[in-house]
């Protein structure tokens, strides 16, 4: 993949990637495509545009500004050409209401990490730092590590989120530099973690074994998360297979299993981008997701802990 | 983040429950509720109408007003006073004085209830304030400053909002205050002091009516105590001993100086409104350790009569913690038992805990604690050093500046020694700024740095007449509305025979300013210089024209100043540019003084004046159009931070509060902000450590779902509905008897959700 990737997302104060309080920096650009993408932006390299409909005026303007002519008004709303679209912007920069958004935007290195510095006050006080993640951070190995190691450089504390699918020689440059690694572990079968994402489980696999080897020598930490997802993962059989692969992998180097419950608000996004959603419209059932967090709290024992995310924090939503 | 933190308190005395379910009833029934004469009151502070906060009833009450929530004193019976008539000054003639004024203070409180509820063991409330019975009227002269001042964008009123000095009354208790009273009286008449002798005759007959009232209490729980079970009667000779025990002596048990407490508060708040109280665990320390080195109490008993002065009125106005004289942490183990008071029963509170970085750290992680467990912004954070430090750079003798109090709003003062009109007085920036923008419009070569140096002209012509106002009000206050029982607890005002809003009565009189609209001006300034003067897009004549016209068929030019970079994003621009407008405002007030003697000072906040300030001031050049609100005090416009809270934090934090009167930094938290695994408390408390870090002075911080509110607009008779209590500004409020329109301004502010 072409360096440098865009950043297409930078989040502060983000208490969802890691310990602490954390800034999160999300390249553009994922060789995996998992069906239930939360962030469907995230998976192309180039720029792309979506259209924010609830902005949007109809005034024509993106449509007569697309030197492709990939826009077009089809009278229910606009129809954005993914195909055709080069990503260029120009139909942002006409739109008079901001109802085109290009995503992703080159940053540098610097200017990155000087950001991610400045909420240091809260790092200390929190044990945060900065979390690199994706797309896939190490399908742009060399950004990413230097991303890295400038936060450490820097002072703060580094994580990666990977989801492991890269060269060997790739994943190893990045976790170098990284004192946390959030490795995703989406499914123990080969054939149908290709099935749901696009690719095997090999290299995946590999570079866990990587991770953990490194988790070790205590140069860095192992967290593995799972997507719940209905139909795909959120089945006690998977979720028991998963966690034989991580205890037969790394169970001596993992310390904490997130599991990530589906959530499906992220359907806005596929609308934005003119694509169909093909996951379920609701939320997982709170006893669902506990008695998937049993089955892995009795599978790995207490090797390491596992807890629960995404659903507890909608139950609270809807309750508190 | 892993000290171990008390569990909340569970096993709750049902006697407190009871009480508490009382004090909720009241708020969601509307009888505490709080109103402002109209909008303009909001957002100039003064609307020439009233010369306060609008009374319920009696010839001043007016029919449209604006209800801003269940944070009164009062106890609303439904009906007017009902010997309004008979007021010694409607029957004798009312006479601009304090003696006059005494007069009928004394009257009103001789014919006001004594109101005792069964299980209380903390008594007293009142029905009806004085200016329900009693002309409160300035005279024409102050009313054309106050016209003068509001058409060029400033306003204010002048009473209340200051901090008395308890412990003054409680050393003496109202026998040794009548005494003070009386020999200051004697040696005033002694070398022919005549208006100093008169104001003192006036202050016997305040202090006698107050005593009259403690002595009618204890005789009316006496006769309770006759007709009760047994059960209920215990608690009635309870009141009628400690209410017969401080008629005339200083308190000396822990309960007695609770209920002085109270009863000060209630003769002090009658007038009309009230008070800062001042450090309750500094004021009540001895009395806790006295009492149970003697075995006279229990801690759980302590902690049950806090809780029950909590309960008394949601607008309890204290702090704990800060530092002591010598720069030490003065949290005590009292500080612990009133934290944990308010623990007990929750609900609305004014509550403030002062950190420094001396604190003791797991009694900040318990009050940490306590606001995520509840999650309506009690106790507010307040940092102690930040308060104490502007007080200095005020003037203040350090010698005094360490006994700062917060307030419980969003404002602080050292107890018993200033009168500074804080939260009362408004500069709209707004005014300047139109003004501004039309006289540059009219130059053919102002550039930006012209534009700003004439907003900085109009702005002092602003600020002078607002001073203008001030000095007409100070020369009449003492004798239009005298503050006679807050005199009684503040330092040399008794011994110089002066009413504290009199000039030479107390050490600092410092006027402070609200400004309105820093963000939304910063803002518009900021989109000016990128869209008129770098990129040539527009003239200030077509601004002016288009904000004149609330952008009416110019949608696209208004996402253009729409899509400018905002303050609240840690944006180096937009940032720097609100710290120039806020030191522009600052440096125009600090140059003036008022006629007591004092300078004025900027707050960078203001209560609730931006939620209808667009319908008074029309729409403005940061893109936003009439029918929306303002900036809440320095908090960012309405969804305009959209880059975090730690970086609307940063932007928040540029400002150097230690050269200000407060800014409280407003987080609406989302319920499912926090992730599984951390809890509420430790969040907050990481985050607070930080922004105090950063020279943040205060926190107001609710957790709530923005649906469920909006569930709670559509159905208000919902029960469930009607429990959500929000930290509303400068103070908690239940939310579903608030003004609709503050309803709709609070569910617009930007709720962090988890990321």
């Amino acid at each position: 993949m072409p360096s440098p990737p865009l950043i297409f997302a930078v989040h502060r104060n983000s208490t969802g990637d890691g310990p602490g309080i954390r800034t999160a920096v999300f390249l553009k650009g994922c060789p995996l495509r998992c069906a239930w993408c939360h962030n469907p932006e995230s998976q192309q390299t180039r720029r792309e545009v979506w259209h924010l409909e609830q902005r949007c005026r109809r005034c024509g303007a993106c449509v007569a500004a697309c030197p492709q002519q990939g826009i077009t008004d089809r009278g229910e709303g606009l129809h954005i050409d993914q195909d055709a679209c080069t990503g260029c912007g120009t139909c942002a920069a006409r739109c008079p209401a901001q109802a085109m958004e290009a995503i992703g935007s080159e940053r540098t290195i610097a200017s990155l990490a000087d950001e991610a510095a400045r909420d240091r006050v809260w790092y200390e006080s929190s044990g945060g730092g900065v979390t690199v993640s994706g797309g896939e951070p190490a399908a742009f190995p060399e950004f990413s590590a230097a991303l890295l190691t400038a936060c450490r450089d820097r002072g703060l504390h580094t994580a990666v989120d990977t989801c492991g699918h890269v060269r060997e020689s790739a994943f190893s440059t990045v976790i170098q530099a990284a004192d946390l690694v959030l490795f995703d572990c989406k499914h123990h079968d080969s054939e149908r973690h290709r099935a749901w994402t696009g690719a095997g489980l090999e290299r995946i696999v590999a570079n866990l074994r990587l991770a953990a080897q490194r988790a070790r020598t205590g140069a860095c930490g192992l967290w593995i998360r799972t997507p719940l997802i209905p139909g795909a993962t959120a089945d006690p059989a998977v979720i028991a297979g998963i966690a034989s692969l991580l205890l037969h992998e790394a169970g001596d180097a993992i310390s904490r299993w997130e599991l990530c419950a589906f959530n499906p608000g992220c359907q806005g996004k596929y609308r934005r981008l003119g694509r169909g959603w093909t996951c379920s419209d609701s939320l997982m059932g709170g006893d669902t997701c506990d008695a998937l967090l049993e089955v892995a709290r009795r599978c790995v024992a207490d090797r390491f802990s596992v807890f629960l995310t995404g659903l507890r924090r909608d139950h609270l939503q809807r309750t508190a | 983040m892993t000290t171990p933190c008390p569990a909340p308190a569970t096993a709750r005395d049902p006697r407190l429950v009871r009480l508490a379910a009382r004090r909720d009833l009241l708020g969601r029934e509307g009888r505490r509720s709080c109103y402002v004469d109209n909008a303009e009151f909001l957002v100039y502070h003064w609307s020439g109408v009233g010369e306060g906060f609008a009374p319920p009833t009696g010839d001043g009450a007016i029919d449209q007003r604006i209800n801003i929530g269940d944070n009164n004193c009062r106890v609303a019976l439904g009906v007017p006073y009902p010997r309004a008539a008979e007021m010694p000054s409607k029957r004798h003639g009312l006479e601009l004085d304090a003696f006059n004024w005494a007069t009928d203070y004394a009257f009103f409180l001789a014919h006001h209830p004594c109101s005792i509820h069964p299980e209380e063991e903390v008594v007293g409330e009142f029905h009806w304030q004085l200016d329900e019975a009693r002309q409160f009227r300035y005279p024409d002269e102050q009313r054309a400053a106050g016209f003068a001042a509001r058409r060029l964008g400033a306003g204010g009123i002048s009473y209340a909002h200051t901090c008395p000095d308890l412990s003054i009354g409680l050393a003496l208790g109202w026998g040794g205050l009548l005494r003070q009273v009386r020999d200051s009286r004697a040696r005033h008449a002694a070398v022919g002091h005549a208006a100093e002798e008169r104001y003192l005759a006036a202050q016997e007959l305040v202090v006698s009516a107050i005593q009259d009232w403690v002595r009618r209490h204890a005789e009316r729980a006496t006769a309770l105590a006759r007709d009760a079970t047994p059960q209920l009667a215990r608690h009635y000779r309870v009141v009628a001993d400690t209410c017969a025990a401080i008629v005339d002596d200083a308190p000396r048990t822990f309960l007695q100086a609770v209920q002085w407490i109270q009863f000060f508060q209630l003769a002090e708040r009658i007038i009309a409104h009230g008070n800062g109280y001042g450090r309750l665990d500094r004021l009540l320390l001895d009395y806790y350790r006295r009492d149970l080195a003697a075995g006279r109490m229990t801690r759980d008993q302590a902690q049950g009569w806090i809780a029950e002065l909590f309960c008394k009125y949601g607008g309890n106005y204290f702090s704990i913690g800060g530092r002591d004289r010598d720069g030490r942490d003065a949290t005590n183990e009292l500080s612990r038992v009133i934290l944990e008071a308010y623990d007990l029963n929750g609900g609305d509170n004014n509550l403030g805990v002062m950190w420094h970085a001396d604190m003791d750290p797991a009694f900040f992680t318990q009050a940490c604690e306590v606001l995520g467990r509840h999650g309506t912004g009690t106790p507010v954070l307040i940092s102690y050093d930040v308060l104490r430090d502007s007080e200095l750079r005020s003037g203040v003798d350090p010698a005094h500046a360490w006994d700062v109090a917060y307030s419980g709003c969003q404002w602080y003062c050292v107890v018993g020694r200033e009168y500074n009109d804080q939260d009362l007085n408004s500069l709209v920036l707004i005014h300047p700024l139109q003004r501004a923008i039309a006289r540059a419009a009219g130059e053919a070569d102002a550039d930006f740095e012209r534009l700003f140096a004439i907003l900085s002209e109009e702005t002092s012509a602003t600020a002078e007449a607002l001073r203008d106002f001030k000095n007409a009000t100070y020369r009449w206050q003492a004798r239009v509305w005298p503050e006679m029982v807050t005199t009684l607890c503040m330092h040399g005002a008794i011994e110089a025979g002066r009413d504290c809003t009199d000039a030479g009565a107390v050490d600092y009189n410092l006027t402070s300013v609200n400004v309105l609209g820093v963000p939304n001006v910063a803002d518009a300034l900021h989109a000016i210089r990128t869209l008129v003067f770098e990129r040539r897009r527009w003239t200030l004549a077509e601004v002016q024209a288009a904000v004149a016209d609330d952008w009416q068929g110019r949608e696209a030019m208004r996402q253009e100043f729409l899509a400018v970079d905002k303050f609240g994003n840690d944006l180096p621009e937009p940032d720097a540019l609100a710290v120039r407008v806020g030191e522009m405002v600052r440096d125009h007030l600090e140059s003036l003084r008022n006629c007591k003697g004092g300078h004025f000072r900027a707050s960078l906040f203001q209560f609730m004046g931006h939620t209808y300030a667009g319908t008074v001031l029309g729409a403005t050049p940061d893109g936003r159009r009439a029918d929306e609100p303002l900036a809440h005090g320095l908090n960012p416009m309405h969804g305009r931070n959209t880059r975090g809270l730690t970086a609307t934090a940063r932007s928040f934090c540029s400002f150097d509060f230690r050269k200000y009167q407060g800014g409280s930094f407003q987080i609406e938290l989302e319920p499912s902000y926090f992730p599984e695994g951390m809890r509420r408390g430790d969040l907050i408390e990481v985050f607070a450590r930080g922004f105090f870090k950063l020279g943040g002075v205060q926190i107001n911080l609710n957790i709530i779902s923005m649906d469920r509110l909006r569930a709670a607009m559509e159905h208000p008779e919902e029960p469930a509905n009607q429990d959500i209590v929000v930290k509303v500004t400068g103070y908690s409020s239940h939310f579903v008897i608030m003004d609709r329109r503050f309803q709709e301004e609070f569910i617009q502010r930007v709720n962090y959700p988890s990321l």
